[in-house]
């Protein structure tokens, strides 16, 4: 894993800018538009993240809040979805026991590419208050790869969407991530 | 295993007959699945859609928290307590703090007893709309969801004004409360209760309460008898929907329940829409208490003035080499509890909650243990589901109530 | 009683009525912080619990609550703590047994079927045994879990952990290794008596060797003595900035 976000991509990814935007400047007032599919895709993709309901303690009690009318996480396109075979992204909400890791993994391995992994709250991101239990799993990342980690005891539904605009974020930057 | 997954066992042809015999079908429901408010297994019998046997498989959450609080201090192994039952977190410690002063048999200044019995009765709001809420999302209707979840909004803002944090509060402490609420918090919990949540929770009640289709999936469904309902060892709404009037609050009042005047809904039923019911007029009633609390409540200290208990002020350690002594001493070695034990149970949203604390006389819990309301209740699951429709299931789960944080600890 | 704990029926009487009606039943009983505990004989435990709940005067219908306790020093090391509540009474008691890994306890599912999966739960944390239950599995631990976790034996962080194996393309189970210990504080012997030696303190003599007396006690009485008042280098008025609010400029001002 490790994403480098900052060298640039290689040679023959991007199409000429210049070249595109002639075209652009041509057609646009006729009700067209040119792009290429990759940003087309990224752009399809960050609009529409369906999240897989992974709730597994007091998390996802926000995780509910934010999905309810006053945060409402549905204007960034995040619907909930309770199968794993149709979800873009997992909010792994809550802490994850050694009992439930095997299951984790199973419904991670489920979903269809791309899929994004958001860890939340400090029991995923690391064990947080039950670090040195003898039943809890230090770190969901030691089960799923995390892209994005939203700190928190539990995170304020705030705080959640920060992170789903922050993996918004990441999916236009680098397209889908290379694992 | 994360959806229903159905093994078909192999048929045989019954020679006499000529015709197949079908064996029952096992289904494994869960451990992730959306209407079992979180992390549940059951492992389920079925004959055609008519469940035969249940076997919960819990634990998935288990995260030893009983062992971890036996070690760390009285004070650290507070916010434990929120997160057992999630939907409730002031009720968890309430009960928590109680039994600690019940140990060391200490004071407890008047206004901070109102202000745990005002924000305990707040979190019952928060619970029951949680709860009903999803009790009503699992049979078939959103849209009272979404108004409930608003009045929830409301009460995690109460909370966060009280405490700083919208859910786990952390806000009870042996002795009282952490500190005193702004006179213009109380005002607004009073405005809100004539106003929003009467409004927005008698929209949300009366489009289910009486509804066809809502009464057709809960009436009759997983009926228990007043005997069952003490012999599985059922408490809160459970037992009162089975007909016995038994509060913790009224029959054995803690903090200034005692004070206060409240009624006792009881089911005659005892079934999943009498669960229903009672929590919806506890909804009622847990108002009419906050507004008692916020009228009656007296000025005063919130916290014990026993300085070997209670946490001195920031301001008051600026003043005082005493209070700055005193702090550093309860932040770090903690106060000392007397040896002995004690069981104190209170009346949490969802029934029966109680701590069994034994005290060796250090600054650490010799032993806690856990009463968790969800136990008795799930293990009844086989024996009120039998009979039932495989999709009664969620019905069943959705009136009993049950957080996982709690149940496996 | 000036904790606002639950305050239900007087203690009064119940540990007579219960001596009554339990007979030699009884080992124990004391009425402590307000609460009635009953020591019985582990292999009468049905029968004193049935006198409990049908007796009049006594009428504990529910159980509450099973929960162990382990005190490692004693011969049986394990307590087991029954709850017991009366609706009619509106009274709480506690009736506990003791025994060990090996010797059972009679099974109250018999009596409450309640009871059934708090001996579970017991039986996982320690170890207890109880006979006439028969669906005596592990219940909150994982499964497969090796020992029991409540005892005070087991280690907090226990002995495996999980983690997800890219070559096995399963979850594996490991030896636990944390990247920082957890950190325990002993604050039951502040400054003298401890019984163990510190990290580092290992050449220390293992008793305390007592210290000499001082000939010349060191006083503080006058400048003389404490050093007060004498010029110390970057401290003259010369080597000050000359504004307090503006920072001095290199090579000026303190040297």
């Amino acid at each position: 894993m490790g994403v480098e976000l900052s060298a640039p991509p290689p040679a023959g990814t991007l199409p000429d800018v210049g070249f595109l935007n002639d075209i652009n400047a041509e057609i646009a007032d006729k009700g067209f538009l040119v792009t290429s599919t990759e940003e087309l895709f990224q752009w399809a993709r960050t609009g529409s993240l369906w999240w897989m309901t992974f709730g597994l303690a007091c998390c996802a009690v926000e995780m509910i809040h934010v999905n309810m009318p006053r945060y409402d996480m549905e204007r960034f396109g995040a619907a909930p979805r309770a199968s794993p075979r149709q979800s873009d992204v997992m909010i792994v909400a809550g802490t994850l026991c050694n009992k439930m890791a095997p299951a984790l993994r199973r419904v991670y391995d489920q979903m269809s590419e791309p899929k994004y992994v958001i860890s939340m709250g400090s029991c995923a991101n690391g064990g947080g208050y039950y670090h040195y239990s003898y039943s809890v799993v230090r770190g969901c990342d030691r089960v799923v790869p995390v892209d994005i980690y939203v700190p928190g005891c539990p995170p304020t539904a705030e705080a959640l969407l920060y992170g789903i605009m922050q993996l918004q974020r990441k999916i236009r930057r680098i397209g889908s991530l290379d694992r | 295993m994360t959806d229903t997954a159905v093994k078909i066992p192999e048929r045989e042809i019954d020679p006499a007959t000529g015709d197949t015999s079908i064996a029952n079908y096992t289904i494994n429901f869960g451990p992730q699945h959306p209407a079992a408010h979180g992390v549940l297994r059951l492992v389920t019998e079925l004959d055609g859609e008519i469940i035969e046997r249940i076997d919960p498989h819990v634990g998935l959450l288990h995260r030893g928290t009983e062992k971890l609080i036996e070690y760390k201090t009285y004070t650290q192994a507070l916010p434990y307590f929120d997160r057992f039952d999630y939907c409730s977190p002031l009720a968890m410690e309430h009960s928590y703090v109680l039994a600690v002063e019940k140990l060391l048999d200490l004071e407890v200044p008047l206004r901070g007893q109102y202000l745990r019995v005002l924000f305990a009765e707040l979190t019952r709001i928060c619970n029951h709309m949680l709860n009903l809420g999803s009790h009503v999302m699992d049979v078939g209707a959103m849209t009272p969801n979404l108004w409930m979840f608003e009045i929830r909004e409301d009460c995690l803002n109460f909370f966060e004004r009280a405490s700083g944090a919208r859910m786990h509060s952390n806000y009870y402490r042996v002795g009282g409360v952490r500190q005193d609420v702004p006179v213009k918090l109380l005002n607004d919990i009073a405005e809100w209760l004539d106003t929003r949540l009467p409004q927005l929770f008698g929209d949300a009640i009366s489009l289910v309460a009486e509804n066809r289709i809502f009464k057709q999936r809960n009436v009759d469904i997983a009926t228990v008898s007043r005997e069952d309902a003490i012999k599985w060892g059922f408490s809160g709404p459970m037992i009162r929907a089975a007909g016995i009037p038994w509060d913790i609050r009224r029959a054995q009042p803690y903090d200034v329940y005692d004070r206060v005047d409240f009624e006792i809904p009881v089911g005659t039923r005892g079934d999943c829409y009498d669960r229903f019911m009672v929590r919806v007029e506890e909804v009622y009633q847990s108002a009419r208490i906050i507004k008692q609390c916020i009228q009656d409540m007296p000025e005063g200290p919130v916290l014990t003035l026993d300085r070997k208990v209670g946490a001195p002020k920031r301001g008051e350690m600026k003043q005082s080499m005493e209070a700055l002594i005193h702090h550093f001493k309860l932040f770090t070695e903690g106060y000392h509890v007397p040896a002995g034990e004690v069981y104190v149970a209170t009346e949490s949203p969802k029934g029966e909650f109680g701590v069994y604390l034994v005290s060796d006389g250090t600054n650490k819990p010799y032993r806690c243990k856990v009463r968790p309301t969800a136990f008795s209740h799930l293990q009844a699951m086989d024996f009120m589901s039998k009979g039932h429709m495989l999709a009664d299931i969620t019905a069943i789960l959705g009136a009993m109530d049950i957080v996982f944080g709690e149940c496996d600890r | 009683m000036k904790a606002p704990a639950p305050r239900y029926a007087a203690n009064d009487g119940v540990i007579d009525a219960a001596k009554a009606a339990l007979g030699d039943l009884l080992v124990e009983a004391k009425d402590a912080v307000g609460e009635v505990s009953l020591t019985v004989v582990r292999e009468k435990l049905c029968d004193a619990m049935l006198a409990l709940r049908d007796t009049p005067g006594l009428e504990y219908q529910q159980l509450s609550e099973i929960a162990g306790v382990d005190y490692p020093e004693r011969a049986e090391r394990f307590d087991v703590v029954y709850q017991l509540l009366s609706f009619t009474r509106n009274h709480r008691i506690r009736v506990r047994v003791t025994t060990d890994e090996e010797k059972p306890v009679p099974s109250v599912t018999g009596i409450w079927p309640v009871a059934g999966w708090l001996e579970r739960e017991t039986y996982d944390m320690y170890g207890v045994l109880f006979e006439g239950n028969d669906d005596l599995r592990r219940i909150l631990t994982d499964y497969g879990f090796q020992g029991h976790p409540l005892r005070k034996d087991f280690p907090m962080t226990g002995y495996v952990e999980v983690r997800y194996s890219e070559e096995a393309k399963r979850v594996v189970y490991e030896p636990v290794s944390l990247a920082q210990d957890f950190r325990s504080f002993d604050f039951m012997s502040p400054w003298e008596g401890a019984k163990y030696v510190l990290p580092g303190d290992e050449k220390a003599p293992a008793a305390p060797v007592p210290t000499p007396p001082v000939k010349d006690a060191k006083t503080s009485e006058n400048t003389a003595q404490t050093g007060a008042g004498q010029p110390h280098p970057g401290n003259q008025p010369g080597e000050k900035p000359k504004d307090a609010d503006v920072p001095a400029p290199k090579g000026e001002g303190q040297k």
